[in-house]
């Protein structure tokens, strides 16, 4: 029997006089006890299908047509007292961001409680044993401690656990997994994926796995569905969707991810952006035909309807037998870096924060970074890895001089700048620019494009006007990959990879020496992410610059580094030459981290270390 | 590049506007649309009804107060003492308020801190006897009121933008232009006060209205300015004593207050949804 059974089911966005189309015949179905993962970049309307499901659209968001059964009900013409009976019992929920999804005045005891209440569990002293028992189940430890925290109390991983431990105390019978990895750490995100499959493998609970990679999603899922601009490019097996992908889009993807074993491969990159919903209505044949590499004629009248490839493997696409054929191109050669001729040079650097003191005025003392020696050669990218509280991010500080160091020596350019004084800040703005993390909160709203790339030449003066201006702006946004227009607009008119391009143009605009870039990459769509990676190459090769790259993504730093340092509270654990450190790690922690990324062949076994064994080994 | 701005479009900034023009004009131009002179006293015609009643002179529309003074073109000039002091007493107060606002959200640390004392210190005082305090010390007139709403109001300014420059500081944005070079004073005007300006015009227009109210209580008490300038703080005190013979003189004033004011909030209140970035697009509308 299927437990929820989806046919043609059409979601669009309705608006003053016209519709665009979010979801487009959608058909699926999913059994008791397996995994149906869905793939595809952002845009591409997979969480619109959670909140469908449980009619949470929202506002503007209409179902324009199909049907949606759950275990034999209809879900879309239900009663909405009906579908509340069923959403939280019968469908549960996994999201995104566990510390917004736990109200954070109430304890997890008492928000366990109502839960358990609402799905028939009686409040009275049993509540405690049965939330005591369901913590066990998630591998969480000290259960009535647990109870009587609050949110924030809590690490994003434990508050993911008792969201599932929630999400599985009414025994589901469908659960809606929406990212639920994302703002979680490698290391974290391993382990709660194999938590969600056993569980769901102890309630024989069907999934669906809504994520972005799909890498991840062919590890854990039974069949996969990969959407493009709202309509599924290709179902099946996800063994094979993964290991021979018919549709173009999914063997894109695959390439456009830099690869964690074998040689150094090119990544595919796919040219433009996916079609927003109000193109799509003037679109008359596939919607991939204007990134395909495989395109002919017929693509761009028709729209392919989902044939048989294979046993239970469907794909939309006129030429499914070119899909294998699609090669990425020569990897962008790594240029070498000048080794003897030291850019920066950290020697013995250590950040501490005092956290508390005591009645005889002792200090309780909290070392971001610890101890951390390390020089970056000329053209040379090192990257640090670790995750979220490791101290990478402090490091940065410390390098760009955002922040001072409580102790040890930061050389530039063969000169002491660790005291940050107003000189050693001139002498910084020189050699080193930093490009930030998150593009939306980097880029001013309140000004534009222009204005904003040559910021640099505005604060030394260099300027002759406007007109100038705008002509130095076009330059570098030209360099970057940005079409001149783009110099006249606001950052809110650009999209994601565009604000991170931006974003570098204003670092390359001062012609720095040593770039220092923030997780730049992260965030953004596996195809931009590839795009983004080789600009860096090619701005490396004709600038010849170092960077120190601060990733938690493994495979992006193999693609793009020379040379790695591990993070772990604050210090250094192991350091050398990419290759040679993911190919034979010699620390514990090292080891972990490379163990939390899925591998690239699906039929190895996947199996993540965890951080507690660490802890016990160290 | 004809099409309106956003925040014209809103309906409750277009009715703030047209009220606020309305009383703007009645201010330029009061001697040629006052019907008479404002001050002169017929002490023949005191305390007559408004034209349309029984009774009434068609020489005042609105007829006239205790000493037979035109109500109505006493309004009209007392547009000008209300809305002198609601624009040059919020610009005031907006100004310091401002100023003292960015530089203790932007430099932080002992700064903040004193700044911050000095502000919640201000605001242990009741505004209103904090203010009638400042004009005995400071003596009547209107430059002195005016001085009294900058020096009592300015508090409010800056508590709320400092935290909204808090906000703006944290951006990685600020940072950047920190990094890339651009000295504090380039920084907090070029990268901060565009962030914080929507903020500081809304707060500027809700401002104005309470600007009016403080002078209408500081006229109503007589520490306004003399009583040769008409005020609608005066005349409702002047009319306060014949209330139940000629009540139109008190309901008169009243009213142009409350227009004013409220003028002044629905204009903020427009300018608030349509400016403020932190309002999604539905609680916009």
């Amino acid at each position: 029997m299927t437990i929820l059974n989806v046919k043609n089911l059409s979601v669009a966005s309705v608006a003053r006089n016209a519709t665009f189309p979010v979801l487009t015949d959608l058909t699926f179905s999913i059994e008791p006890g397996k995994v149906l993962g869905l793939v595809g970049e952002s845009g591409a309307g997979k969480s619109m299908i959670g909140r469908t499901v449980s009619q949470f659209l929202p506002n503007g968001f209409k179902v324009i047509g199909g049907s949606m059964e759950f275990a034999g009900k209809d879900l879309l013409n239900m009663p909405a007292a009906e579908r509340l009976e069923l959403l939280g019992r019968e469908i549960a929920f996994i999201p995104q961001e566990p510390l917004s999804a736990l109200n954070p005045v109430l304890t997890v005891g008492q928000q366990m409680k109502e839960h358990l209440t609402r799905i028939g569990i009686p409040a009275g002293k049993g509540w405690r044993t049965w939330a005591m028992e369901e913590f066990e189940a998630v591998h969480l430890p000290h259960g009535a401690a647990l109870l009587d925290k609050y949110p924030h109390q809590l690490s994003g991983g434990m508050c993911q656990r008792i969201l599932i431990a929630m999400a599985f105390a009414s025994k589901p019978r469908l659960l809606i997994a929406d990212e639920p990895t994302t703002a979680l750490d490698v290391t974290i995100q391993a382990r709660i994926v194999k938590l969600i499959s056993e569980m769901q493998r102890r309630d024989g609970t069907a999934v669906i796995f809504i994520t972005h990679d799909l890498r991840l999603a062919s590890q854990i899922s039974d069949e996969i569905m990969v959407l493009y601009a709202g309509r599924p490019a290709e179902r099946g097996p996800a063994k094979e969707v993964f290991s021979t992908p018919s549709h173009p889009y999914t063997r894109c993807l695959q390439l456009a991810n830099p690869s964690m074993s074998g040689p150094r491969r090119g990544l595919f990159i796919l040219p433009e952006r996916m079609p927003g919903l109000k193109a799509l209505n003037e679109l008359k044949g596939c919607r991939f035909a204007s990134r395909c590499p495989n395109v002919i004629d017929t693509c761009r009248l028709k729209e392919p309807p989902l044939e048989t490839v294979g046993q239970n493997h469907i794909a939309a696409c006129f030429r499914t037998e070119a899909t294998s054929g699609i090669v990425p191109p020569p990897p962008v050669p790594m240029p070498q870096p000048v080794l003897g001729v030291n850019r920066l040079e950290t020697s013995n650097i250590t950040k501490s924060y005092t956290v508390g003191w005591n009645l005889l005025g002792g200090k309780t003392m909290f070392k971001a970074v610890n101890d951390v020696s390390f020089a970056l050669a000329q053209n040379e990218f090192v990257a640090v890895v670790g995750e979220s509280g490791s101290g990478k991010s402090s490091l940065a500080r410390l390098i760009v001089g955002l922040d001072t160091p409580t102790s040890g020596k930061i050389e530039l350019m063969g000169k002491d700048v660790s005291r940050n004084t107003e000189a050693d800040k001139r002498h910084r703005r020189e050699f080193v620019q930093m490009v930030f993390q998150d593009p939306q909160s980097a880029l001013n709203p309140r000004r534009r494009i222009a204005t904003i790339v040559t910021q640099a030449l505005e604060a030394i003066g260099k300027l002759s006007g406007e007109k100038d201006r705008l002509e130095r702006a076009r330059e570098l946004l030209a360099e970057i990959g940005l079409p001149p227009e783009a110099a006249s607009r606001f950052p809110s008119q650009l999209s994601g990879g565009q604000k991170q391009r931006v974003n570098i143009a204003r670092a390359l605009c001062a012609v720095p020496q040593i770039l220092v870039a923030d997780e730049i990459v992260s965030g953004l769509d596996v195809s931009v992410q590839a795009q983004l990676l080789d600009l860096l190459l090619k701005l490396r090769q004709q600038r010849q610059f170092s960077m120190v790259f601060i990733s938690h993504d493994l495979s992006v730093v193999r693609y793009l580094c020379d040379r790695v340092l591990v993070m772990y509270r604050g210090e250094v654990v192991e350091s050398g030459p990419t290759e040679e450190v993911f190919a034979s790690p010699k620390h514990a922690y090292t080891k972990t981290l490379l163990s939390a990324v899925p591998p690239d062949d699906v039929s190895a076994e996947w199996t993540p270390a965890s951080v507690e064994q660490l802890s016990k080994v160290g | 590049m004809t099409r309106l701005p956003n925040w014209l479009k809103s309906g409750r900034v277009q009715i703030g506007l047209v009220i606020i023009l309305v009383l703007v004009i009645c201010a330029i131009f009061a001697p040629y649309l006052a019907p008479n002179d404002p001050n002169e006293q017929n002490l023949i015609s005191i305390l007559l009804p408004p034209a349309w009643a029984d009774g009434g002179d068609p020489m005042f529309p609105l007829g006239t107060d205790s000493l037979g003074r035109c109500v109505l073109s006493r309004l009209i000039f007392g547009a000008r003492v209300a809305l002198t002091v609601a624009f040059v007493a919020s610009i005031g107060a907006m100004v310091i308020g401002a100023i003292f606002a960015h530089i203790a959200g932007y430099f932080g640390g002992f700064v903040d801190w004193l700044i911050g004392r000095i502000v919640e210190v201000w605001l242990s005082f009741p505004p209103v006897i904090l203010s009638l305090i400042l004009m005995v010390g400071l003596g009547t007139g209107l430059r002195n009121v005016i001085l009294a709403i900058v020096l009592v109001d300015w508090t409010r300014f800056c508590r709320v933008l400092r935290s909204e420059v808090l906000v703006i500081r944290r951006k990685d944005y600020i940072s950047a232009a920190q990094l890339i070079g651009f000295s504090n004073w380039r920084t907090i005007t070029r990268e901060i006060l565009p962030g914080t300006l929507p903020l500081l015009i809304t707060l500027m227009s809700l401002e104005m209205g309470v600007a009016v109210i403080v002078e209408a209580i500081l006229s109503f008490v007589g520490m306004s300015v003399g009583s040769e300038i008409p005020a609608w703080g005066q005349m409702i005190a002047d009319a306060r004593l014949n209330i139940y013979d000629a009540p139109w003189g008190l309901i008169c004033p009243i009213l142009a207050i409350f227009f004013a004011v409220f003028g002044f909030n629905i204009l903020g209140d427009g300018l608030r949804r349509t400016l403020d970035t932190r309002l999604s697009e539905t609680e916009r509308a």
